[in-house]
């Protein structure tokens, strides 16, 4: 019973882990760059979150995840049409990579100097501990929030980009952006508001993960790490790939702590290692 | 050429020989940090800006390299420079096996692969009781070699490192394998093309660069007598890499040492002039980095040539001047046919 707890709690953690990634995977899909910064705006959307909740204490956190993503959507749509712009269409592949990490280390010394490196959550009061019995197993009302949250902010994307006129200028724009130019679009203005998406949806991520588990300006590099295995393992291009790859991850790591409670994401590391050498192109990649 | 080149070099062995009587401690210490970190990063500028492979995961063949030497001088009981030559071939052991499985990454998926190979190793370190776990290992056998001497032979073979990373990259691409690689870096489409193997030059390319980190990063481990994972497997240690030849000048030569020196003026005139601490001292650097990217993505090297003139370091390969042959046709050719002579006018001037 413990056992098929610790998977369900996996599940749903993994679902965090897949709106982490699915962010970085939009952006690989459409402009072919990794923003090596995104796990930097996941924990500074958290910040911005924390001081949120101490000038508004009144206002439970979940509502001002609205908010957040409405200011990592500006900052998106600010460091695409400010920096990476300039360098993603630039014939050297790695020039955006290396921007990125170059913004990456700026953000994350900026915020060990400006919030400090001590740990922080997002306290989200009595939901943080509520939980629901169904046929004898006990899961938390939080993870269960935020697995219906996740998979229906996905189903809103795959809506977004499969059925709407926006949707169908940043699919054209992916394909060719070059041809896209022909018919009246500016690729870079796709791109900023691409961005902007990505980082919306990471800046949730990063929200209710805070609510979960604490983090520090150093977190970042985990939160990176954990977005881009979801993308390598769940395939590219897919959003529910990316939701796979998220859950496979989060039942590894919490099955992983289960043996060894010191791992911390060693076994959801491993498990990324053992796909990459498998299956290359991701674990649940769709024939198209 | 070569000749004209000795003088220099033997003043260049004897200022580096006299040094530790020459400068203090300190400056001692801080010429031999930059020297080890002159050698990781032309490693860095090796497999980024020649065999297009950029690693961010470069900080595990660092820490690997310490821990090895540490390891090894611990167990063995002998000083810890004997046991030096492990380290690289551990790492170039390593970097083969991963090789296998993390060159069928590219790119982007290559850079994030390795950094999380990086963190598995040092997940693992952490949980290995043996190696000291989270808490870290010190060096007593350090006290096996006189404490005078300890200093002076750290600088001398973290220069003896620094000159072997920069003369035996500029060996190894002047020879096939480093042929190759350009001519992958340029067009690997056309490289395969003409049968370069380009699986095989990232394969070499990739094992001579973890070698290369893991000798400097044990020396440098060395250097403080204590090593723990969250310093030996600190990314910090590729971010440094990253802006030294990303300022200094990707894929040049010159570049990783010109870096070397901004990003160590850069630190001694933030953290020290100025006063700040080491986080604004990386924010600095970073903006630094990125106004690199953005104006200048060669880096500031190729600038600073534009003005030197000359050749420097570069290892283009002239094409055979065509004079000599022609002069020799020319030796050849019977006397009654001018036309021959010199150049050979072209045939619409005639």
């Amino acid at each position: 019973m413990m056992w098929v707890e610790t998977i369900i709690n996996g599940v749903l953690y993994g679902g965090l882990y897949g709106l982490l990634g699915v962010g970085l995977a939009l952006i690989v899909g459409v402009m072919r760059v990794v923003n090596l910064s995104h796990g930097e705006f996941i924990v500074l959307s958290a910040f911005i979150g924390v001081s949120l909740v101490g000038a508004l204490p009144w206002v439970h956190p979940l509502v001002l995840l609205l908010p957040v993503a409405l200011i990592a959507f500006v900052l998106g749509f600010g460091l695409q049409a400010v920096l990476v712009n300039r360098v993603v269409t630039r014939p050297d592949p790695f020039a955006a990579i290396l921007l990125t990490f170059g913004v990456a280390v700026v953000m994350r010394n900026l915020m060990v100097e400006i919030f400090g490196a001590d740990p922080r959550n997002l306290p989200a009061g009595r939901l943080a501990h509520a939980s629901a019995g169904m046929f004898g197993l006990h899961v938390g009302v939080l993870p269960l929030l935020i697995l219906g949250l996740s998979v229906a902010l996905f189903t809103c994307l795959q809506l977004i980009i499969t059925r709407t006129k926006f949707g169908r200028i940043v699919r054209a724009t992916a394909d060719h952006r070059d041809i896209v130019r022909l018919m009246g679009v500016n690729p870079g203005r796709v791109y900023n508001v691409v961005m902007g998406l990505s980082l919306a949806l990471a800046s949730v991520a990063g929200m209710l993960l805070a609510i979960r588990s604490s983090f520090t300006p150093y977190s970042g590099v985990e939160r990176l790490l954990v977005a881009f295995e979801v993308v390598v393992l769940g395939g590219l291009g897919t959003f529910w790939g990316a939701m796979l790859g998220g859950i496979t991850l989060g039942v590894a790591e919490l099955v992983g702590l289960k043996f060894d409670t010191n791992a911390g994401p060693l076994y959801a590391h491993l498990l990324f290692l053992a796909g990459v050498l498998l299956r290359p192109n991701g674990l649940f990649r769709v024939r198209t | 050429m070569i000749r004209t080149r000795w003088p220099f070099a033997v003043l260049g062995a004897l200022v580096v020989g006299a040094a530790p009587w020459l400068i203090g401690e300190g400056a001692l210490r801080f010429v031999s940090e930059a020297m080890l970190m002159l050698a990781m990063a032309q490693m860095w500028n090796l497999l980024a800006g020649y065999a297009g492979l950029v690693s961010m995961g470069q900080q595990v063949f660092v820490g690997l390299g310490a821990y090895c030497l540490f390891f090894t001088s611990i167990s063995l009981k002998v000083a810890p420079f004997w046991v030096l030559p492990l380290s690289p071939l551990l790492c170039a052991a390593v970097a083969a096996v991963v090789a296998l499985f993390l060159f069928r990454l590219r790119e982007a998926y290559f850079a994030i692969g390795t950094w999380v190979f990086s963190e598995v190793v040092s997940l693992l370190i952490s949980k290995t009781e043996r190696l000291g776990g989270e808490r870290g290992i010190g060096l007593p056998t350090a006290r096996l070699i006189d404490a005078r001497w300890l200093e002076p032979l750290t600088f001398w073979i973290s220069a003896v490192i620094a000159v072997g990373a920069v003369a035996g990259t500029y060996a190894l691409l002047r020879s096939r394998v480093g042929l190759g690689l350009m001519t992958v870096r340029d067009n690997d489409v056309a490289a395969a093309s003409i049968g370069v193997d380009v699986w095989r030059n990232r394969f070499i390319a990739f094992v001579i660069a973890a070698a290369g980190c893991g000798l400097a990063g044990a020396v440098s481990f060395t250097a403080t007598l204590y090593v723990a994972p969250g310093f030996a497997f600190d990314p910090n240690w590729v971010v440094a890499m990253m802006f030294i030849v990303i300022i200094g000048g990707i894929g040049t030569l010159e570049g990783p040492i010109l870096g070397v020196v901004i990003y160590f003026a850069l630190r001694e005139l933030l953290t020290v002039a100025f006063g700040l601490t080491g986080g604004w001292y990386l924010v600095g650097l970073g903006i630094v980095a990125i106004a690199t990217m953005l104006f200048e993505p060669a880096g500031l090297w190729p600038l600073v040539r534009g003005r030197l003139g000359g050749d420097w370091l570069s290892v283009r390969r002239r094409p055979p001047v065509p004079a000599p042959i022609l002069a020799g046709a020319a030796g050849a050719a019977p006397a009654g046919a001018p036309s021959a002579s010199g150049y050979g006018i072209s045939r619409r001037d005639r």
